[in-house]
């Protein structure tokens, strides 16, 4: 018996051994938990690669088309000490970079251990500079801001700084930089079809009436979403005739309109019931106003009802029609419709209207003919919105919207009907007429604004403009044109009002935008049998 | 007995061993793969950012409209929607043109010199 009894010894072998046994058991139990139950969680643990740099986000018009983004590229350094051929070394570099061979040779021939050969490289060049199979080159990783439309929408859309990773400077870029910064893809309003188009046709129209420079907005007047704004000249080669290619003159600048900003004063008449459509109002020898007197560029009949004040542009009639609203009335008017402030969008570079301190009778008259008061073309355009959108408040912006987004009521919809009739009539019958577009009634009203240098009217120095909302019987779109210093060309008969350049130019730009925009033709359609001369 | 047990417990010490090692392998192996294929993607990714922004670039209507005057002769006309899926009819519905009366012209759409028809519509004035 007492040999079976285990030793000492034996025991702690057991003990040992089971012990063991446990560990690895749990080892075991580890092994089939890790491998079998947790294998997939653990396998797919991402690692990033190290090499990534932190990106802006993209920009993207309204139907998805990239319009900046980041691409990768890099910075290039030299270690100079180890270059065999220093002068070589910077020949060689400086040719397949496109930097300068002079910075390279002296920065070369320094005792700097760390160069900055070139900044943002691309892939291509990368390849280049490998081939040259010199020692002690880095490239860092870097990202590039790359506008793949050009120059297209550029003073909306805006710019980053050179360098990787650079701030926004201007534009939407500038504007929405925190939002770009956090990476969030920002869809913009603008549709690049209809921003091509604008730019394409106010281009044309600039060069054919030699304007100086020229502008446009798309606008949809129920969301307040700016479909296309164009500035020109905006191309890089115009900066060396003086021109600033990354102006936004339909935001930044202040225009005295001039006619088309009668808009508001019959807008104000209609609302209060100062005036009727069908009231004679004297016009013919001029208007008397203090010791001043005003007069219609065009000889005018002796007396005109308010619809032709209107559709004629006559500056008499109109401002006796302002004078019975009243200077406070009228200030307070503008006020509620956005013109006498900045306008608030995404862009950065709202520019805050220009009008007299005393706002007395005189005052009143004339801006009641678009002179004495200077706005920009975005803040003009958002008022006339609603003069024609059922007379409430939109706000502009640059991002995309769904829905309806008019707010409050600014002016009675009975007001905004009448109007809109009105702004027919003025293409029907008045100085808008090259702007009717068969099918997609077209109301709107012209506007040639003498400029104003050095406190004086200058009578060949037009600013012609014209405002359109289409279709008229319930306006979904505003286009708003504009041709600064335009002349006149056989094809017009030496006429550089805006009957004859900027009316033209909207009529042509809503033919060409119409379809884009889904709006068909309302004129019946028909098929007739082309004649034998054509 | 107890080195039958001793036998069997450092014979399963050392597969264990063994198996924890071929694991611990195959991870490390599959890690660097994995590694290798994020890397991959991420290239891919960026290739493609690329592309799709050169795509951005050759497809700009500036370019399109100047190669389409240039070698295919196409003019600078506008386009004209005659009508809108909403008013298309259904199945079964009549068409809009039956028997309405054919209206004079105000405005011709582009028309191709080949055509013996072209399209015209009326004056909604």
């Amino acid at each position: 018996m007492a040999a079976n009894v285990p030793t000492t010894i034996q025991r702690r072998i057991v003990v040992a051994a089971g012990i063991c046994v446990m560990a690895f058991a749990l080892v075991g139990v580890r092994v089939v938990d890790l491998t079998i139950f947790k294998g997939q969680v653990t396998g797919a643990t991402v690692v990033a690669p190290a090499h990534i740099v932190a990106t802006r986000a993209d920009i993207l018009d309204r139907n998805g088309q990239l319009l900046a983004r980041d691409l990768p590229v890099f910075d290039l350094y030299a270690q100079p000490h180890v270059f065999w051929d220093k002068a070589q070394a910077a020949h060689d570099l400086a040719r397949v970079t496109g930097a300068s061979e002079n910075r390279l040779t002296h920065a070369f021939a320094t005792e700097h251990n760390y160069v900055l050969v070139a900044r943002q490289i691309t892939p291509e060049t990368q390849d280049r500079v490998m081939h040259l199979g010199l020692p002690g080159l880095e490239f860092q990783p870097a990202v590039k801001r790359y506008y793949p439309q050009g120059s297209a929408a550029v003073q909306v859309i805006g710019a980053t700084e050179a360098v990787s990773g650079g701030k926004g400077i201007n534009g939407l870029e500038r504007g929405l930089n925190t939002r770009l910064i956090s990476g969030t893809p920002v869809r913009l309003s603008l549709d690049m079809r209809i921003q091509y188009v604008l730019a394409h046709e106010v281009e044309m129209a600039r060069e054919k009436y030699d304007a100086h420079a020229a502008g446009g907005i798309v606008m949809n007047v129920n969301t307040g979403e700016i479909l296309a704004m164009a500035s020109l000249p905006d191309t890089p080669q115009s900066a060396a005739q003086g021109a600033d290619p990354r102006r936004n003159r339909m935001a930044q600048d202040d225009y005295e309109l001039g006619s088309v900003f009668k808009i508001f004063a019959f807008t104000l008449a209609l609302e209060d019931h100062t005036a009727r459509l069908d009231e004679f109002f004297p016009v013919g020898p001029g208007f008397k106003i203090g010791r001043f007197m005003i007069r219609d560029a065009e000889r005018m009949p002796a007396q005109m009802m308010a619809r032709d004040i209107l559709a004629q542009s006559s500056n008499a009639g109109t401002a006796q029609i302002a004078l019975r609203s009243g200077p406070d009335r009228q200030r307070a008017f503008l006020t509620s419709l956005g013109l006498l402030s900045a306008p608030r969008s995404e862009i950065p570079e709202g520019s805050a209207p220009i009008y007299p301190r005393h706002w007395g009778q005189i005052e009143t008259a004339t801006i009641g003919f678009g002179h004495g008061i200077s706005v920009s073309p975005l803040a003009f355009v958002t008022a006339a919105s609603m003069v024609v959108n059922g007379g409430r408040r939109v706000q502009p912006t640059f991002l995309k919207q769904d829905g309806d987004r008019r707010g409050e009521q600014v002016i009675k919809p009975e007001t905004s009907i009448a109007m809109r009739g009105l702004l027919r009539y003025v293409v029907t019958d008045g100085t808008g007429k090259s702007a009717d577009i068969a099918g997609y009634d077209v109301g709107g009203k012209t506007g040639s604004a003498e400029k104003n240098e050095h406190g004086r009217y200058i009578a060949h120095k037009l600013l012609t403009s014209f405002c359109a909302a289409f279709p008229i019987d319930n306006p979904r779109y505003l286009v708003f044109v504009m041709l600064d210093e335009p002349h006149g060309a056989n094809a017009s008969g030496v006429m550089a009002l805006a009957g004859h350049t900027a009316a033209p130019l909207a009529g042509s730009v809503i033919a060409h935008i119409a379809a884009m925009l889904e709006m068909p033709t309302s004129a019946p359609i028909t098929v007739a049998a082309k004649a034998s001369a054509s | 007995m107890v080195r039958i047990l001793n036998f069997f417990f450092v014979s399963f010490a050392a597969l264990s061993c063994l198996a924890l090692y071929r694991v611990s392998e195959t991870t490390r192996v599959e890690r660097v793969q994995l590694s290798s294929v994020q890397r991959q993607i991420v290239q891919e990714k960026s290739t493609m950012n690329v592309l799709q922004a050169e795509w951005q670039r050759v497809a700009n209507p500036d370019r399109i409209q100047k190669l389409a005057q240039t070698h295919l002769g196409m003019d600078d006309t506008p386009t004209l929607e005659l009508s809108s899926f909403d008013l298309l009819p259904r199945r079964g519905e009549s068409t809009p043109l039956n028997s309405d009366p054919v209206q004079n012209a105000s405005m011709t759409t582009p028309q191709q010199t080949s055509s013996n028809l072209h399209l015209v519509v009326a004056n909604g004035n």
